[in-house]
C-alpha cells in the first residue's frame, strides 16, 4: 500500500465531498466507494486500516452529525467486506456496484442507529429514503471510479482481472 | 543490521481501531466537534472553492420574468416591512398615546460568510465564519436575503465560527404564522419545510412569518412562501401546507446573525 498517495486520495475526496458535493440534495458518498475499492483490492490489513481511517474521514465532514458512529461503521463493514472478498471475489462490475450498494446501505444504517443509541442524536423521518438514494448514486458511480482510483495508487491492471 | 519489523495481528488491528472508534463515540460532543470544525478551518479555502463552484454550476440564466436573487432580496424586505407596519399598527391601537420604540431599534447584526453547506434529505446546515463573535449565541435567528434562513446551533469562537441549522433541516422546528394561523413549522429536508394540521386552507404564494421570540426576534419576519396546500391524510378537515425557503439558501455567500439587544 502506497500510504502517501492513500493520504492525499482520501484528503482530497473528503474534502470534495463536504465542500462540491455537499450543496447537492442527491449524491454519491464517494467515501463509501472507496472503502469498497480498499476492501477489494488490498490485503486484509490493510483493509482494515483503510477502513478506518476512511470512516474517520467521513465523521470529521459529517457535522452535525456526533464523530465516532461512521468510524466503526465503516472500520467494520470493511472489514467484513475485505474477509468476504477472500471468499467471493469481488471483481466484475456488476457485483462491484451491488458491494457498494450494500455497504453503502448497512453503514448508513449502523451509523444513524449507533448515533440516536449512543448520543440521543434524532433520526429524520425521511431517512430511509435518504441512505437508499444516496447508495443508488454510489453504487452507480462506484464501479466507474475505480479505475481512475487503481490508476492514482499504482494498481497493476492485473489485480482487476475483468473480463 | 537488520531492522526489526513488527508484526500486529489482524484481530489486534480491528480490535484497537474499534477502541478509538467507541472512544469517539463516547467522548462528549462538544469536545469532539471541534475536530469537525477544526478540518472546515483548515481546509475553508478549497471547500469554498468548491461551494462556489457549485453555485456557478447551478446559477442559470434567469427566464424572463423570473425573480432574479436581488429581486427576492428586494420583496422579502417589503414583505418584513409591510409585516412590522402592521404590527407597529396594532400596537398603536392597542397602546394609543404611549411611547413605543420602533422594533428593530438597538438590534445588531453579524455578518458571517458561508464555508459550507450541507443540504441533503436528512441534514440541512451551514458552517458560516463570523466576522464578529461577541454577542453571539445558540438559538439566535440567520438571516439570508432579508428572510430567516435557521438559527445559529453551535458557535466556536476561537475561531469565529459558528453553525446554522436551517429552518429545513428535518430536525428544525420553528413558530410560524402564516394566513393569521399561528402553528408550528417542521422542516422536511431537500429545501422546503411543512405546516402540518391547519384548520383552513391557505392560498398558495401566502407569506410564511417567524413569529417574534423573546430576546432573539422582536418582529414577526418573512421564512418562506407556501408552495402546496393539501388535505391532511389523517383529518380531511385539516390541512398540510407545503413552505419553502424565501430565498435559494443554496446561493447565499453571506448571512447576517441577528443580535437583539447587544451588550455595549
Amino acid at each position: 500500500m502506497r500510504w502517501f498517495r492513500f493520504a492525499l486520495l482520501i484528503l482530497a475526496v473528503t474534502v470534495l465531498q463536504k465542500g462540491l458535493l455537499a450543496r447537492w440534495s442527491s449524491k454519491p458518498d464517494l467515501l463509501v466507494i472507496l472503502l469498497v475499492f480498499f476492501a477489494i483490492y488490498y490485503s486484509t490489513s490493510d483493509a482494515i486500516i483503510s477502513s478506518f481511517t476512511i470512516g474517520f474521514a467521513a465523521d470529521l465532514v459529517g457535522s452535525p452529525m456526533p464523530m465516532g458512529p461512521q468510524i466503526i461503521s465503516f472500520g467494520l463493514f470493511g472489514t467484513l467486506l475485505a474477509y468476504l472478498h477472500r471468499v467471493i471475489a469481488i471483481k466484475r462490475m456488476p457485483y462491484q456496484a451491488l458491494a457498494i450498494f450494500v455497504t453503502s446501505v448497512l453503514t448508513g444504517a449502523l451509523t444513524h442507529l449507533l448515533a440516536y443509541i449512543t448520543k440521543g442524536e434524532p433520526v429524520a423521518a425521511n431517512i430511509y429514503i435518504v441512505v437508499f438514494v444516496t447508495s443508488l448514486y454510489s453504487s452507480i458511480v462506484g464501479p466507474f471510479l475505480f479505475l481512475p482510483t487503481a490508476w492514482w495508487m499504482r494498481i497493476k491492471m492485473n489485480r482487476f482481472g475483468r473480463r | 543490521m537488520a531492522r526489526k519489523q513488527t508484526k500486529v495481528s489482524r484481530r489486534m488491528l480491528f480490535t484497537w481501531f474499534m477502541l478509538t472508534g467507541f472512544i469517539f463515540l463516547f467522548a462528549p460532543q462538544n469536545l469532539t466537534s471541534k475536530f469537525q470544525l477544526a478540518f472546515v478551518h483548515v481546509f475553508r479555502w478549497p471547500l469554498t472553492i468548491g461551494g462556489n463552484l457549485v453555485m456557478t454550476a447551478q446559477t442559470q440564466q434567469p427566464l424572463a420574468g423570473a425573480a432574479s436573487r436581488s429581486d427576492t432580496q428586494y420583496t422579502n424586505y417589503i414583505a418584513n416591512l409591510e409585516e412590522t407596519l402592521a404590527q407597529e399598527r396594532k400596537k398603536l391601537k392597542k397602546l394609543s398615546g404611549l411611547y413605543n420604540t420602533y422594533v428593530w431599534e438597538g438590534t445588531d447584526y453579524a455578518l458571517a460568510d458561508v464555508i459550507t453547506a450541507t443540504v441533503d434529505g436528512s441534514r440541512n446546515e451551514l458552517t458560516i465564519a463570523c466576522r464578529k463573535t461577541t454577542g453571539l449565541a445558540k438559538g439566535q435567528f440567520v438571516l439570508g436575503d432579508e428572510s430567516i434562513i435557521g438559527t445559529i446551533s453551535d458557535i466556536f469562537p476561537q475561531i469565529s465560527k459558528a453553525e446554522v441549522k436551517l429552518v429545513t433541516d428535518p430536525m428544525s422546528i420553528m413558530p410560524v404564522k402564516v394566513a393569521e394561523f399561528k402553528n408550528v413549522m417542521k422542516g422536511s429536508g431537500n429545501n422546503s419545510a411543512k405546516i402540518e394540521m391547519v384548520k383552513n386552507k391557505v392560498k398558495v404564494g401566502e407569506s410564511v412569518f417567524a413569529l417574534k421570540k423573546p430576546g432573539f426576534l422582536d418582529a414577526p419576519m418573512i421564512v418562506g412562501k407556501v408552495t402546496e396546500c393539501n388535505r391532511n391524510q389523517k383529518n380531511p378537515s385539516l390541512w398540510d401546507i407545503t413552505v419553502v425557503p424565501a430565498c435559494n439558501i443554496e446561493q447565499l455567500e453571506d448571512v447576517a446573525v441577528i443580535i437583539m439587544n447587544p451588550q455595549k
